[in-house]
C-alpha cells in the first residue's frame, strides 16, 4: 500500500454488501439511462428507415423549377443528390397501357435512385440511351421480361410507343395494391410523351436531398429566395427532416420539447437514485470515517477518500449498465427484426447506440462524481470523538419521537422510520415520484402511437380479388379453391347487393348490402354496441352499422324494397322484404360514399333477400411465410379477368410502423416499471441494512418476526404511499402538458385522467414494495442477535 | 426459590483447526432475588454465558430452565414471547430506541406486547430512576448515565423474572456507574428480581450476593458477599 487510497479496495472488500448496493444502485441508474437513451436512438434509426422506405430520403421538394435551376441547385455544395421527378397516369385516368394494363410512367434522373430507396435498381442499369426504361418486378413476373426486351406502350392518343428494358426496379407498395405497371424513364425520354387528359403538365418538380449536417431549413429558404420559389410549391419530407432533428414544423417542435422534458426527466431520476445511495452508504459508515479521522486522516483526505471510492465503484457499475442498456436495446432490436424484416432487416445485430452509451457514461459518472460532494462532506465533518466514543452510529439524530397512541408499536416505528428524517424522507419519496412521473410522462407515448399508428384491422387482407363490375359474379366455390393454395391462412368472401331502399318509420332510406361469413362475423363481435350477433348469423335478422343519431336502432323492423332490374337477383319489377334489426355495430371495414345505410347479414339471408350466390369481393390473408410462390398462385386460380389487389407491401408497411413504436413505447414503459421496482427494492434493502443493529436490539428484547415485517412493510409503505401522492401531484400536470403538446395540438383529442397508468404504475410499485419487504425481513429473521447488540 | 436453573452449558464455535470452546459444560442455579455478578478477562467467554441464558444464542449442548421451562424447547416465536415477558435485558450500548421517548423507551417491551402501559407504574419507574424531567426527551438528548438509567427502566417494565446485564456500566463514568449499580441493586430488591450482570469493575463486582469468574469458558463460583477478595 502506497498510499491511502489504496485502503479503498480493502475497504470494499470489508465493506461489500454496502458496496455492492451502491454499485447496484449506481449500475441501474446508468442502466435506465443508457436504455432509454439507446432506445430512443434505435427508435429514432427506425422511423429514419421508415421514413427513407415510404417517402424517400429527400429532404426538400421544388415544384416548378426549370432544367437550368435544377443543375444549379444539383452544384450547390449542399446537396448531395438532386432530380427531377414527374409522373403520368398516377390516377389511371390516362390510360398509359402496357400489355392491355394500367401504366404509371415516372420520369426522373439517375439520380433519384439514391433519393427514393423503395425503388432500387434490382438488376441491370439506368437508362442513359433514347428508348430505354426501367420496369417494375411485377411487371417483369407478369410479362416474363428479360433485360433488353422491348414492350409496347400504348399512349392516350391512340400511339404505340416501344420502348427497350434496360433495368428492374422493386415492387412498389402502391403499383401492387393498384395491380398496375410501372415504367421509369429519364426526364428528356418522358417528356416525349403526349400530356392529354394530365393530371398535370410537364413542369418540373425537383426533389433535392441535402448533407444531414447542414442548417436545411436555412438551404431551403435560400433555395426559395435565389429561384423565387413560392411557399406553396415547397413540400418537405417532415419525418426523414424530424428524425434528423432538422424539422421546422410546429407540431415536431412540440414533440422535440417533449422529448427533452422526458431526456431531463430520465437524467434526473438517475441523478436522484444515485445520491439516495451514496448518502445511506456514507451515513451507515460514519464510524468509519471517525476512524480515519482519529488515525490521523484530514479533512481533505476523508473527503477525497469519500469521492475517490464513488468512483471506484464506477469502474464496474458503468459497464455494467452501459453493458445491461446495450443488451436491451439488442433484444429490442432483434424482435423488431424479426416481426419485420422487410422494414427492420437493415438494422444491425449488434447496432452500438453511442448516444444511449455516452448518455449513461457520462450522466453515471458526472452525477456520482457531483453526488459524492455532500457525502464526502459529510464524512470529512464526523468528529474523530465519535468513532472511539461509540456514538456514530449513524443513525439519524430523532427531533420528534414516534406516534404510538395512534399506531401499533411496529406500525408507529415503521412509519416513523420513513418520515424521521426529512431529508432521507424527501429523497426517497421523491425518487420513488420520480419513478411515478416518469412512467406518467412517458404513457403519453401510448396514446401518440394510437393516433400516430393506426393497427391493421384483423381483417385486413393481403390480397383481394374483386369483381370487375362490382356484381356477385366470383363463383363462391374459387373461394373453397383458393384455401387449397399452399401458405393461404384464410379465404373469406362478401357478397354485395347495391341501391336498395328501405322504408322505416323514419321515412325511405337508400341502402347496400353486405354477406358476411363466419370469420368475419368473428371480426365484427367487437363492434356490437348493439343487440345480438348470433341471431344475425342464425339468419334472422340484419346488422346495421351506427353513424349518428339518426341510424338504426336493435329491434327495429324495416321493409327492403328490392329492385330486381339493378339489384343481383333474377327476375325484374320491385319485391318488398319485410326485415328485423338484430344487431348494430359501432364500425365495420367499408364506407358509404353516399351516406347510404350499410346493412350486413348472412350468406343465407342475403340469398334469400337479393338472390345472389355468388360472391362480389374474395378476401385473402396468408401464411407469414407464405412467398410470391402463393401469390402466383392465388393469381392464376383467379384467372385475369378479376381485379387483383395486393396489399401485402402496404400491410407491411403498416405493421412495420406499428411494432416499431410498440415495441420502443412498452419498451421504455417497461424498462421504468423495472427500474421503478428495482429502485424501491434497494432503497428499502439500504434503509434496513442502515438499521440492522437497532433491529437487532429491538429482537433481543423481544420483537418478533411478525413485528419486524410489519415495521419494515409499516416504512416500505409509508414511501410508497406519499411516493405514489407527490408522483400523482407531479406526474398528472405533467401527462397533461405532454399529452396537450404531442396529441391534442396535432389531432385535437382532449386530454383524459391518466387513471390507467397510475393503476399500472401503482400495482408495479406496490408489488414491488412487497418484494422489498420479503428480501429484508429475512436477512433480519437471519441475523444473529449476538452480532448486532455486541457490534459485530 | 429457583428461578434459574443452567445445565452442562457448552458453547463450541467454528470447526477444526478454529474451533474455540467458548463455555465448557458449565452448571449453575439462582435463586429469585438474588444478585450475581460474572467476572472473567475479555474473551474468556462472560457475554456467551449471559446470550446464551437470555435466549440470544443457542448453546451447543445444555438446558436452560427459567422458572421451570426449558428455554430451547421453545420455538423461535414462543422463546421470543417469553424472553419479552421474563427476561430484561441491560447492554453496555444502551441499545434504545432513537425513535422513541424516554417514557415509550421504556415501555417499549409492553407495546410490543399489545399491553397498554399502567401509567402508575411507569411513573412509579420513571420517578425510581430519577428521569421525571427527561420522560419526554429523547435517548439523543440525554447524557450516556441517563440512557443507561431508561435500558434498566425497560428492563425492569414486565416485571421480569430475571435481569441480564452486560456490562451495564461499561461505558459509563465512574459516578453514573455507581448511579446506575446502585439502581439496579435497589430495583431489584424493590421488584424481587434476579439479577445476573457482568462487570470488569471488582468494586461493582463486591456488591453483589454471588460472584461467579469465568475462565477459558468455565464457570467458577466464588461465593458471596463474605468473600474479602474476588481473585
Amino acid at each position: 500500500m502506497k498510499n491511502y487510497l489504496d485502503l479503498i479496495p480493502v475497504s470494499q472488500k470489508i465493506h461489500r454488501k454496502q458496496s455492492r448496493m451502491a454499485r447496484l444502485c449506481i449500475g441501474l441508474s446508468v442502466f435506465l439511462i443508457t436504455a432509454i437513451f439507446g432506445m430512443a436512438d434505435m427508435e429514432i434509426r427506425s422511423q429514419n428507415a421508415q421514413a427513407k422506405i415510404n417517402y424517400g430520403e429527400w429532404h426538400a421538394g421544388l415544384g416548378g423549377v426549370s432544367d437550368e435551376e435544377a443543375e444549379l441547385i444539383g452544384r450547390r455544395p449542399k446537396t448531395l443528390a438532386c432530380t427531377r421527378y414527374d409522373t403520368l397516369n398516377y390516377r389511371l385516368s390516362m390510360h398509359y397501357q402496357v400489355a392491355g394494363k394500367e401504366a404509371i410512367i415516372i420520369g426522373f434522373d439517375e439520380e433519384a435512385l439514391d433519393i427514393f430507396p423503395a425503388a432500387h435498381l434490382e438488376e441491370g442499369r439506368f437508362p442513359q440511351e433514347e428508348g430505354g426504361v426501367i420496369v417494375d418486378r411485377n411487371m417483369q413476373k407478369a410479362l416474363s421480361l428479360n433485360l433488353g426486351d422491348g414492350i409496347v406502350l400504348s399512349v392516350p392518343d391512340g400511339t404505340e410507343r416501344i420502348y427497350h428494358i434496360t433495368g428492374f426496379f422493386g415492387q412498389m407498395p402502391m403499383l401492387a395494391k393498384k395491380d398496375v405497371f410501372g415504367l421509369a424513364m429519364r426526364t428528356e425520354e418522358f417528356r416525349k410523351l403526349p400530356l392529354e387528359g394530365a393530371e398535370g403538365n410537364h413542369d418540373s418538380f425537383v426533389y433535392v436531398k441535402f448533407s444531414p449536417w447542414c442548417n436545411i431549413q436555412r438551404e431551403i429558404r435560400e433555395l426559395q429566395e435565389l429561384f423565387r420559389i413560392p411557399d406553396e410549391r415547397v413540400s418537405r419530407n417532415e419525418l426523414l427532416l424530424a428524425t434528423i432533428g432538422q424539422s421546422k414544423d410546429v407540431s415536431m417542435l412540440a414533440i422535440y420539447g417533449v422529448a427533452l422534458l422526458l431526456a431531463f426527466l430520465v437524467a434526473v431520476a438517475g441523478v436522484l437514485m444515485i445520491t439516495g445511495s451514496l448518502n445511506s452508504n456514507i451515513v451507515q459508515r460514519t464510524e468509519f470515517f471517525g476512524m480515519l479521522r482519529c488515525l490521523g486522516a484530514s479533512k481533505g483526505q476523508v473527503a477525497r477518500f469519500v469521492r475517490r471510492e464513488a468512483l471506484y465503484w464506477c469502474r464496474t457499475a458503468v459497464p455494467a449498465g452501459t453493458g445491461l442498456g446495450m443488451a436491451v436495446v439488442w433484444a429490442l432490436s432483434a424482435v423488431l427484426r424479426f416481426l419485420s424484416p422487410a422494414y427492420f432487416g437493415g438494422m444491425p445485430y449488434f447496432g452500438i447506440s453511442f448516444i444511449g452509451l455516452a448518455a449513461g457514461s457520462v450522466i453515471g459518472v458526472a452525477t456520482v462524481s457531483f453526488a459524492a460532494g455532500s457525502p464526502a462532506r459529510k464524512a470529512a465533518g464526523v468528529s474523530p470523538l465519535t468513532a472511539v466514543s461509540g456514538n456514530a452510529s449513524g443513525r439519524t439524530r430523532m427531533k420528534k419521537a414516534a406516534n404510538t397512541r395512534m399506531y401499533r408499536i411496529e406500525t408507529a416505528l415503521g412509519i416513523h422510520h420513513a418520515l424521521g428524517s426529512r431529508k432521507n424522507f424527501v429523497l426517497m419519496s421523491c425518487s420513488f415520484a420520480f419513478s411515478i412521473i416518469l412512467f406518467l410522462a412517458f404513457s403519453v407515448a401510448v396514446d401518440f402511437m394510437e393516433h400516430a399508428v393506426k393497427p391493421l384491422k384483423p381483417y385486413a387482407p393481403d390480397i383481394s380479388v374483386i369483381s370487375p363490375d362490382n356484381s356477385c359474379s366470383i363463383d363462391r366455390a374459387l373461394a373453397e379453391g383458393l384455401m387449397g393454395v399452399d401458405g393461404v391462412k384464410r379465404v373469406y368472401g362478401r357478397s354485395f347487393a347495391y341501391d336498395l331502399q328501405i322504408n322505416t318509420e323514419g321515412g325511405a332510406r337508400q341502402a347496400y348490402l353486405v354477406s358476411y361469413e363466419a370469420c368475419q362475423f368473428g371480426w365484427a363481435k367487437d363492434s356490437l354496441i348493439e343487440g345480438s350477433l348470433a341471431e344475425v348469423m342464425e339468419g334472422d335478422g340484419i346488422l346495421a352499422v351506427y353513424h349518428g343519431e339518426d341510424s338504426l336502432r336493435a329491434g327495429q323492423e324495416a321493409v327492403m324494397v328490392l329492385d330486381r332490374d339493378r339489384s343481383v337477383g333474377m327476375g325484374s319489377g320491385e319485391e318488398e322484404r319485410q326485415i328485423t334489426v338484430s344487431g348494430v355495430l359501432s364500425d365495420c371495414p367499408f364506407h358509404s360514399a353516399g351516406g347510404e345505410e350499410i346493412l350486413i347479414c348472412s350468406e343465407e339471408t342475403f340469398e334469400a333477400l337479393a338472390g345472389g350466390k355468388d360472391y362480389t369481393v374474395i378476401d385473402i390473408q396468408l401464411e407469414r411465410d407464405a412467398g410470391d410462390g402463393t401469390v402466383e398462385g392465388i393469381r392464376s386460380l383467379c384467372g385475369e379477368e378479376m381485379i387483383f389487389s395486393d396489399s401485402r407491401l402496404s400491410n407491411a408497411e403498416v405493421k412495420g410502423a406499428m411494432y416499431s413504436f410498440r415495441i420502443f413505447v412498452y419498451g421504455f414503459l417497461g424498462v421504468i416499471a423495472l427500474i421503478c421496482a428495482f429502485h424501491i427494492m434497494n432503497s428499502i434493502a439500504m434503509s434496513v441494512s442502515a438499521r440492522m443493529s437497532q433491529y437487532g436490539a429491538m429482537r433481543a428484547v423481544g420483537m418478533d418476526g411478525g413485528q419486524m415485517v410489519k415495521m419494515v412493510a409499516a416504512e416500505a409503505a409509508a414511501y410508497g404511499v406519499w411516493g405514489m401522492l407527490f408522483g400523482c401531484l407531479a406526474g398528472v400536470p405533467l401527462h397533461y402538458v405532454c399529452f396537450d403538446k404531442m396529441i391534442t395540438y396535432r389531432w385535437g383529442t382532449g386530454w383524459y385522467f391518466p387513471a390507467v397508468s397510475l393503476c399500472v404504475i401503482g400495482a408495479v410499485v406496490a408489488c414491488s414494495l412487497v418484494f422489498a419487504v420479503y428480501g429484508p425481513v429475512k436477512r433480519i429473521r437471519e441475523l444473529s442477535v449476538v452480532d448486532a447488540v455486541s457490534g459485530r | 426459590m429457583e428461578i434459574l436453573q443452567v445445565r452442562n452449558l457448552s458453547k463450541v464455535y467454528g470447526e477444526g483447526e478454529s474451533r474455540v470452546k467458548a463455555l465448557r459444560d458449565i452448571s449453575f442455579s439462582m435463586e429469585k432475588g438474588e444478585f450475581a455478578a460474572v467476572v472473567g478477562e475479555s474473551g474468556s467467554g462472560k457475554s456467551t454465558l449471559l446470550h446464551c441464558i437470555g435466549g440470544l444464542d443457542t448453546p451447543t449442548q445444555g438446558k436452560v430452565f427459567l422458572e421451570g421451562e426449558d428455554l430451547f424447547a421453545l420455538d423461535e416465536k414462543r422463546r421470543t414471547v417469553f424472553r419479552r415477558r421474563n427476561i430484561g435485558f441491560i447492554f453496555q450500548a444502551f441499545h434504545l430506541i432513537d425513535e422513541l421517548d424516554v417514557e415509550q423507551n421504556i415501555a417499549f417491551p409492553l407495546l410490543l406486547d399489545h399491553q397498554k402501559p399502567d401509567r402508575e407504574r411507569i411513573d412509579e419507574l420513571i420517578a425510581l430512576l430519577g428521569l421525571g424531567e427527561r420522560r419526554k426527551h429523547l435517548p439523543g438528548q440525554l447524557s450516556g448515565g441517563q440512557q443507561q438509567r431508561v435500558a434498566i427502566g425497560r428492563a425492569l417494565v414486565m416485571q421480569p423474572m430475571l435481569i441480564l446485564a452486560d456490562e451495564p456500566t461499561g461505558n459509563l463514568d465512574s459516578k453514573s456507574s455507581r448511579d446506575v449499580m446502585d439502581l439496579l441493586i435497589r430495583a431489584a430488591r424493590h421488584f424481587k428480581q434476579t439479577v445476573l450482570m457482568i462487570t470488569h469493575n471488582d468494586n461493582l463486582a463486591a456488591d453483589a450476593d454471588r460472584v461467579f469468574r469465568v475462565t477459558d469458558g468455565c464457570l467458577k463460583d466464588m461465593g458471596g458477599k463474605t468473600h474479602e477478595k474476588l481473585s
